[in-house]
């Protein structure tokens, strides 16, 4: 996973991570949205064929109170979290 | 954030499970699906050294299908990308050649199924060939893919809200997947999809449960269904650590 900042502002983030797709980008922006201080979260990909930019392209912007790298991260660990606590409910079910 | 997810089993085989899951986003439920499908990495033939094929299909129509034929996945840890395992079939005319026929160097890769036909051979015809499998993702190849049917629907609550009226017909209403109904959760295959035929006489209301879904997970013979789900989450996982560790840098 590259990481690759395109646009940083004091609240506001564009960057690109690098070999993801759909499935771990839109888990990551419904993370973000979760969060109290993040205004607008979206990301953007296109597809192989289209020729240009073809890494998914992650916009944060921040409500000021809190740095979007910070909020980035903390939405990572929320992922991090979520996949756990799933699989743990899931394995004692199972 | 803590999320409390609440895991319940409707139905349930080696291969095949309904599960209910409360308390997940629309968008984490998509994930788990997305990488079900994409993400958990099976075993599957990818190159293929053919001593003799005296069939008539080509050397690469039996390739494409050697490699499609599910092979059992080694739990994790016991194989890394880049390792191989060889298979190797010898079958000589007059007979079909089924994926059964494939005799595989590991215990832990088998076919998953002994019955896939790959070639009906002739008399005089024969097919002798050693295949080396890969272990890698849904992404890349079809034949990788573990979940041959993974989906989720909302969980649908049912409410009755009145009788029919006495001089009105009654009309069917098809649904289709799990409702709950008092705290039950019933497939509705139960009842046909009809709930007319559970109901009747009745008028119903039916509403989405927000955030419980319902997942329908089939797989190839690759695992069992717990252990494509539980990897699926594995991948989430490793890659929001990974995310975590390169916004830190």
């Amino acid at each position: 996973m590259e990481l690759r900042v395109t646009e940083s502002t004091e609240d506001e983030l564009s960057i690109e991570i690098a070999g993801e797709d759909h499935t771990f980008m839109n888990v990551l922006k419904g993370a973000l949205l979760e969060h109290d201080d993040i205004g607008a979260a979206t990301y953007d990909v296109n597809p192989e064929q289209s020729g240009g930019q073809t890494e998914p392209i992650l916009t944060i912007k921040t409500d000021g109170g809190v740095d979007p790298l910070e909020a980035l991260e903390e939405a990572a660990v929320d992922v991090r979290e979520k996949a756990t606590t799933f699989r743990d409910a899931f394995e004692a079910a199972a | 954030m803590t999320e409390e997810y609440d895991v319940e089993f409707v139905e349930r085989t080696d291969r095949e499970a309904r599960f209910l899951v409360r308390g997940v986003t629309p968008a984490f439920a998509n994930g788990i699906r997305r990488a079900m499908l994409a993400d958990v990495p099976t075993m599957a033939i990818d190159t293929v050294r053919f001593v003799e094929n005296s069939s008539v299909m080509f050397d690469e129509q039996l390739a494409l299908r050697l490699g499609l034929v599910p092979l059992t996945t080694p739990p994790v840890g016991e194989f890394v990308e880049d390792d191989t395992v060889t298979l190797s079939i010898d079958v000589e005319g007059p007979a079909t050649a089924y994926s059964g026929d494939l005799v595989s160097s590991d215990d832990l890769v088998q076919p998953a199924d002994d019955n896939v036909p790959i070639i009906d051979l002739k008399d005089d015809q024969r097919l002798e060939a050693e295949a080396d499998t890969v272990l890698e993702r849904g992404k890349g190849h079809a034949k990788h893919q573990g979940a041959v049917a993974a989906g989720y629907r909302h969980l649908q609550r049912v409410e009755v809200v009145d009788d029919v009226p006495e001089f009105e017909d009654e009309q069917s209403q098809i649904v289709r997947g799990v409702i709950e109904d008092d705290g039950e959760l019933i497939p509705t295959s139960e009842f046909d999809h009809d709930l007319s035929n559970r109901y009747p006489g009745k008028e119903i209301e039916l509403e989405d449960v927000p955030n419980a879904f319902v997942f329908h997970v089939e797989t190839d013979g690759s695992f069992p269904v717990e252990e494509i789900v539980t990897r699926a989450a594995d991948t989430i996982e490793a890659r929001a650590t990974e995310l975590e560790e390169a916004v830190q840098l």
